[in-house]
């Protein structure tokens, strides 16, 4: 402890208060860190867990054959090709509609009450839940346009869900690029969409796929909309069906499903098994977002961020 | 330790000392072989060009460079004798009696009231009256009570920066320190919140020890005892001020004040 | 030569903006349908089938055959949930977020934020299956509940699915306040502790307000994470062990097998458009914090 000249002058406490404070500071910064700590435990556990229950139901006839009624043995190939097929189709419409708000929002509108609408709108989208977003697609694809429960009745429901979070991705993206740059376009001459497609678009691409990723992990995952919309069943004649206007459970859907209303006697092996999959493909979408937007700038950028 | 009016006679004594300071970050070097003797209840000026370190110098007296990781400091500073990177040193103790002002003023989102007693505070004291009288001490020795005493539980944030500034002294002061530390406290202010502080610094020397890193001449001139000129991580020569600017020692000297570069 | 290749261009132009224009307006076309439409289904429980706003909030008589769709018990349910998993997930996530911004050194950090990254990409049904799986054999065994669904299981699980919000949110509340303030503090000779609680914390408090608040939000619309472990019986909630039941977990449970029309499908419905006024509330709320702060 400090030495006699060190000690504070006698008009306040004695350095006693300084042995307490620093006790009180050791013992918080422990405690954060034992917070902090108990995350990453939680979540490699959480892993651990997964596979430890759902890793023997990993076989090829589980993820290739279509689940069953009533009987034991059935797997969840429609179910992954489902997933797959309703993303794909999401992202055929998200992408094209928010790139484009974005773009807009940040390149082209100036401030007025056009672009404050269109900003709000997108904030207040987000808000939405998506049990009630499902609802919502429930109303229109499903009664109003008595489309019945539809892979693409999902697919736009899942769109306007992740409309929002795209716009804010295109935005922050095409915010990231210098402004330096669109100046050199311009005073060479060019006119501002060619600045846009030439110079901008090619700088942000490699944050826009992360977050295109990142989304589709999301999109992966979503269930509660996909209930009312898609359905919770798959075609019996073509498990593999690429009619967008059949009903079309998705893995996420599945591993719900199987938990609340399924009646076969294997329901924990194919629960575990389904949640397991579904955890590594959207595992695989997380890492993959950040690899392909590094890639990806790197050759349009030649910088490697 | 602080010396009362009546040793005035005596000769007067060095009250922190630098020997032979280098100031590392990671494996560039900042400061080379400090040595300075500050004087007590005096005023010590740095001055020189901007990034000749004259500011880490500053930072190496109260350990503030403990809190920027990669930063490494050698050699010894005395406090009256004691080294403050001594074994034994806490530097919680240690900044309880050398205290600091920056360059911008950086009162808290309190109350002025709440500003000024937070040092105290936090070293335990709590009773009331006790910390109303250590407020109103220090916002007098800051020279700010009149202007403020009407409105102590007024957001500090609402002062003008000079004032803003003048709270941070009083801060600084409301412990009752032995050292204060200034690095460039006027430079972010208007001429005349720049001269009311130059005021009160010539009076803290009643109580404390001053050292003031500042990157105007005229200002150190005005108000300081001693004056150390800093180039290029050094201390290029030190002496009463009155004599570095008249009868400059070292040609780098001269060439600065006469304004050959900086 | 170049005259010509620039009117090309200003067409090119002219019809790319017009085409961003509609992709902007689609936005805003997307939400005001989505209110309309469910302000209209969500309100026939009143104007159609009569029946009183009054008691839809407010009576736990759920009983939609017989006529009486009151809906007070999952109200409650959704309030308790959400109580519950801010309280045990709010302070733990500003904890953290301190820990990041303050105290964790780069390695931790690098370690850390992946970890919260790949929490946050965990679908919520995989969530639900982990408390279906786990979380309620074990408080099965080792509490009074006899079948371990109930509030306890669906706030913890919830508190889980929230840390990632609270913890980003509250991380960047800290880091966007000057370094200065904590200079000026440990100047002072405060410990790092003194400066995080009296200097960070209180500066910080609307930006950690939003944390809270998004919080919330994430909390009220969760669905099939807390379906799988509140048991999902219509009563009110009792103690932490019983089950019950939340305004999203009873439409994701009734709905599928409501019959177009009925009454209960409209009371289903109202419950969604309470949701969504609730979510907006929210946001409002946030964007009054964010004001406040400026």
């Amino acid at each position: 402890m400090a030495v006699a000249a060190q000690q504070a002058p006698r008009s306040l406490i004695a350095s006693g208060n300084v042995r307490t404070r620093k006790f009180a500071d050791g013992l918080a910064t422990l405690v954060l860190w034992a917070m902090a700590a108990s995350i990453i435990v939680l979540l490699a556990a959480f892993i651990v867990y997964m596979i430890y229950l759902g890793g023997h139901a990993l076989t090829w006839s589980f993820l290739t054959r279509p689940p069953a009624e009533h009987e034991a043995g059935g797997g969840i190939g429609p179910e992954i090709f489902n997933s797959f097929y309703i993303l794909i189709l999401t992202l055929c419409f998200t992408v094209p509609v928010a790139v484009a708000a974005g773009v807009f929002l940040q390149e082209y509108a100036r401030p007025g009450t056009f672009r404050s609408v269109v900003q709000f709108s997108a904030e207040s989208l987000a808000t939405v839940p998506s049990v009630v977003m499902g609802l919502f697609g429930l109303l229109i694809f499903v009664y109003t346009f008595h489309w019945g429960y539809t892979a693409l009745g999902g697919a736009l429901t899942l769109t306007l869900l992740n409309l929002p979070a795209l716009v804010r991705v295109t935005q922050e993206a095409l915010g990231s690029v210098p402004d330096t740059l669109r100046e050199a376009s311009m005073g060479l001459g060019g006119t501002k969409w060619q600045t846009i497609t030439r110079v901008v678009l090619p700088s942000a691409i490699g944050r826009l796929t992360t977050g295109i990723v990142l989304i589709a992990g999301r999109i992966y995952g979503e269930t509660a909309a996909l209930i009312f919309t898609a359905g919770v069943s798959v075609t019996g004649n073509h498990p593999y069906d690429l009619n967008p206007f059949h009903t079309a459970e998705t893995l996420a859907v599945h591993v719900w499903y199987t938990h609340s209303e399924s009646v076969v006697p294997d329901v924990d092996r194919i629960g575990n098994g389904s949640a397991l999959v579904l955890l590594i493909m959207v595992l695989v979408f997380n890492v993959g977002a950040r690899i392909v937007g590094r890639m990806l700038t790197k050759r349009f950028t030649g910088r490697a961020s | 330790m602080i010396e009362s009016p009546a040793q005035t006679a005596a000769p007067i004594q060095d009250k922190i000392v630098a020997d032979d300071v280098d100031v590392f970050y990671g494996s560039f070097q900042a400061i080379k072989s400090a040595t300075l003797a500050m004087k007590a209840q005096h005023v010590t000026a740095l001055i020189g060009p901007s990034g000749c370190g004259k500011s880490t110098f500053l930072r190496a007296l109260n350990r503030m460079h403990d809190l920027t990781p990669g930063a490494r400091v050698t050699g010894e500073v005395l406090l009256d004798g004691e080294n403050i990177y001594g074994a034994d040193a806490d530097p919680v103790v240690i900044r309880h009696r050398i205290g600091m002002v920056f360059q911008r003023p950086n009162p808290f989102p309190k109350t002025i009231y709440e500003n000024v007693v937070y040092g105290p505070r936090i070293h335990g004291e709590n009773n009331k009256r006790k910390l109303e009288e250590i407020a109103e001490r220090a916002l007098r020795q800051a020279a700010l009570w009149d202007e403020v005493k009407d409105r102590l539980s007024r957001s500090a944030l609402d002062l003008s920066g000079g004032q803003q500034q003048r709270l941070c002294i009083a801060r600084a002061v409301a412990l009752d320190p032995e050292v204060i530390l200034m690095d460039e406290p006027a430079s972010a202010l208007d001429p005349i919140a720049t001269s009311k502080i130059e005021d009160l610094i010539g009076q803290l020397t009643e109580k404390f020890t001053v050292v003031i890193v500042t990157h105007s001449m005229q200002q150190a001139a005005r108000i300081s005892d001693y004056t150390a000129f800093f180039h290029l991580g050094e201390i290029v020569e030190v002496g009463p001020t009155n004599q570095i600017f008249t009868h400059p020692k070292e040609k780098r000297t001269e060439d600065y004040i006469t304004g050959r570069f900086g | 030569m170049i005259a010509v290749q620039a009117r090309r261009s200003r067409r090119v132009e002219r019809i790319a903006l017009v085409g961003l224009r509609v992709a902007a307006g689609f936005v805003i076309v997307a939400m005001a349908a989505l209110l309309v439409y469910l302000a209209l289904e969500g309100t026939k429980t009143f104007y159609v089938d009569k029946f009183p706003l009054w008691s839809f909030l407010f009576s736990p008589d759920f009983s939609p055959d017989a006529g009486h769709p009151g809906a007070a018990v999952y109200i409650a349910g959704t309030i308790a949930v959400t109580v519950f998993a801010i309280a045990v997930g709010g302070p733990f996530g500003i904890a953290v977020g301190v820990f990041l911004a303050e105290i964790a050194p780069y390695r931790m950090t690098q370690i850390l934020k992946p970890a919260i990254e790949v929490m946050v990409g965990i679908p919520s049904v995989v969530y639900g299956w982990l408390g279906l799986t786990l979380l309620v054999p074990l408080i099965r065994t080792h509490t009074s509940s006899p079948s371990g669904f109930g509030l306890a299981g669906a706030g913890i699980v919830l508190a889980i699915m929230i840390l990632p919000t609270v913890i980003t949110l509250s991380e960047d509340a800290f880091r966007s306040l000057p370094g200065s303030l904590a200079e000026g503090s440990l100047a002072l000779g405060a410990t790092r502790w003194q400066t995080i609680t009296r200097v960070l914390l209180p500066s910080a408090a609307s930006g950690l307000a939003v944390a809270l608040i998004l919080g919330i939000a994430r909390a009220v619309g969760e669905t099939l994470a807390i379906q799988m472990v509140i048991g999902n019986s219509t009563q009110f909630p009792q103690g932490l062990f019983a089950p019950t039941a939340a305004l999203t977990t009873e439409i994701v449970t009734d709905m599928p097998g409501a019959t177009q029309g009925s009454l209960l499908q409209h009371a289903l419905f109202s419950m969604a458009l309470l949701l969504l006024l609730i979510a907006m509330v929210l946001i409002v709320l946030v964007r009054f914090a964010l004001r406040k702060r400026a």
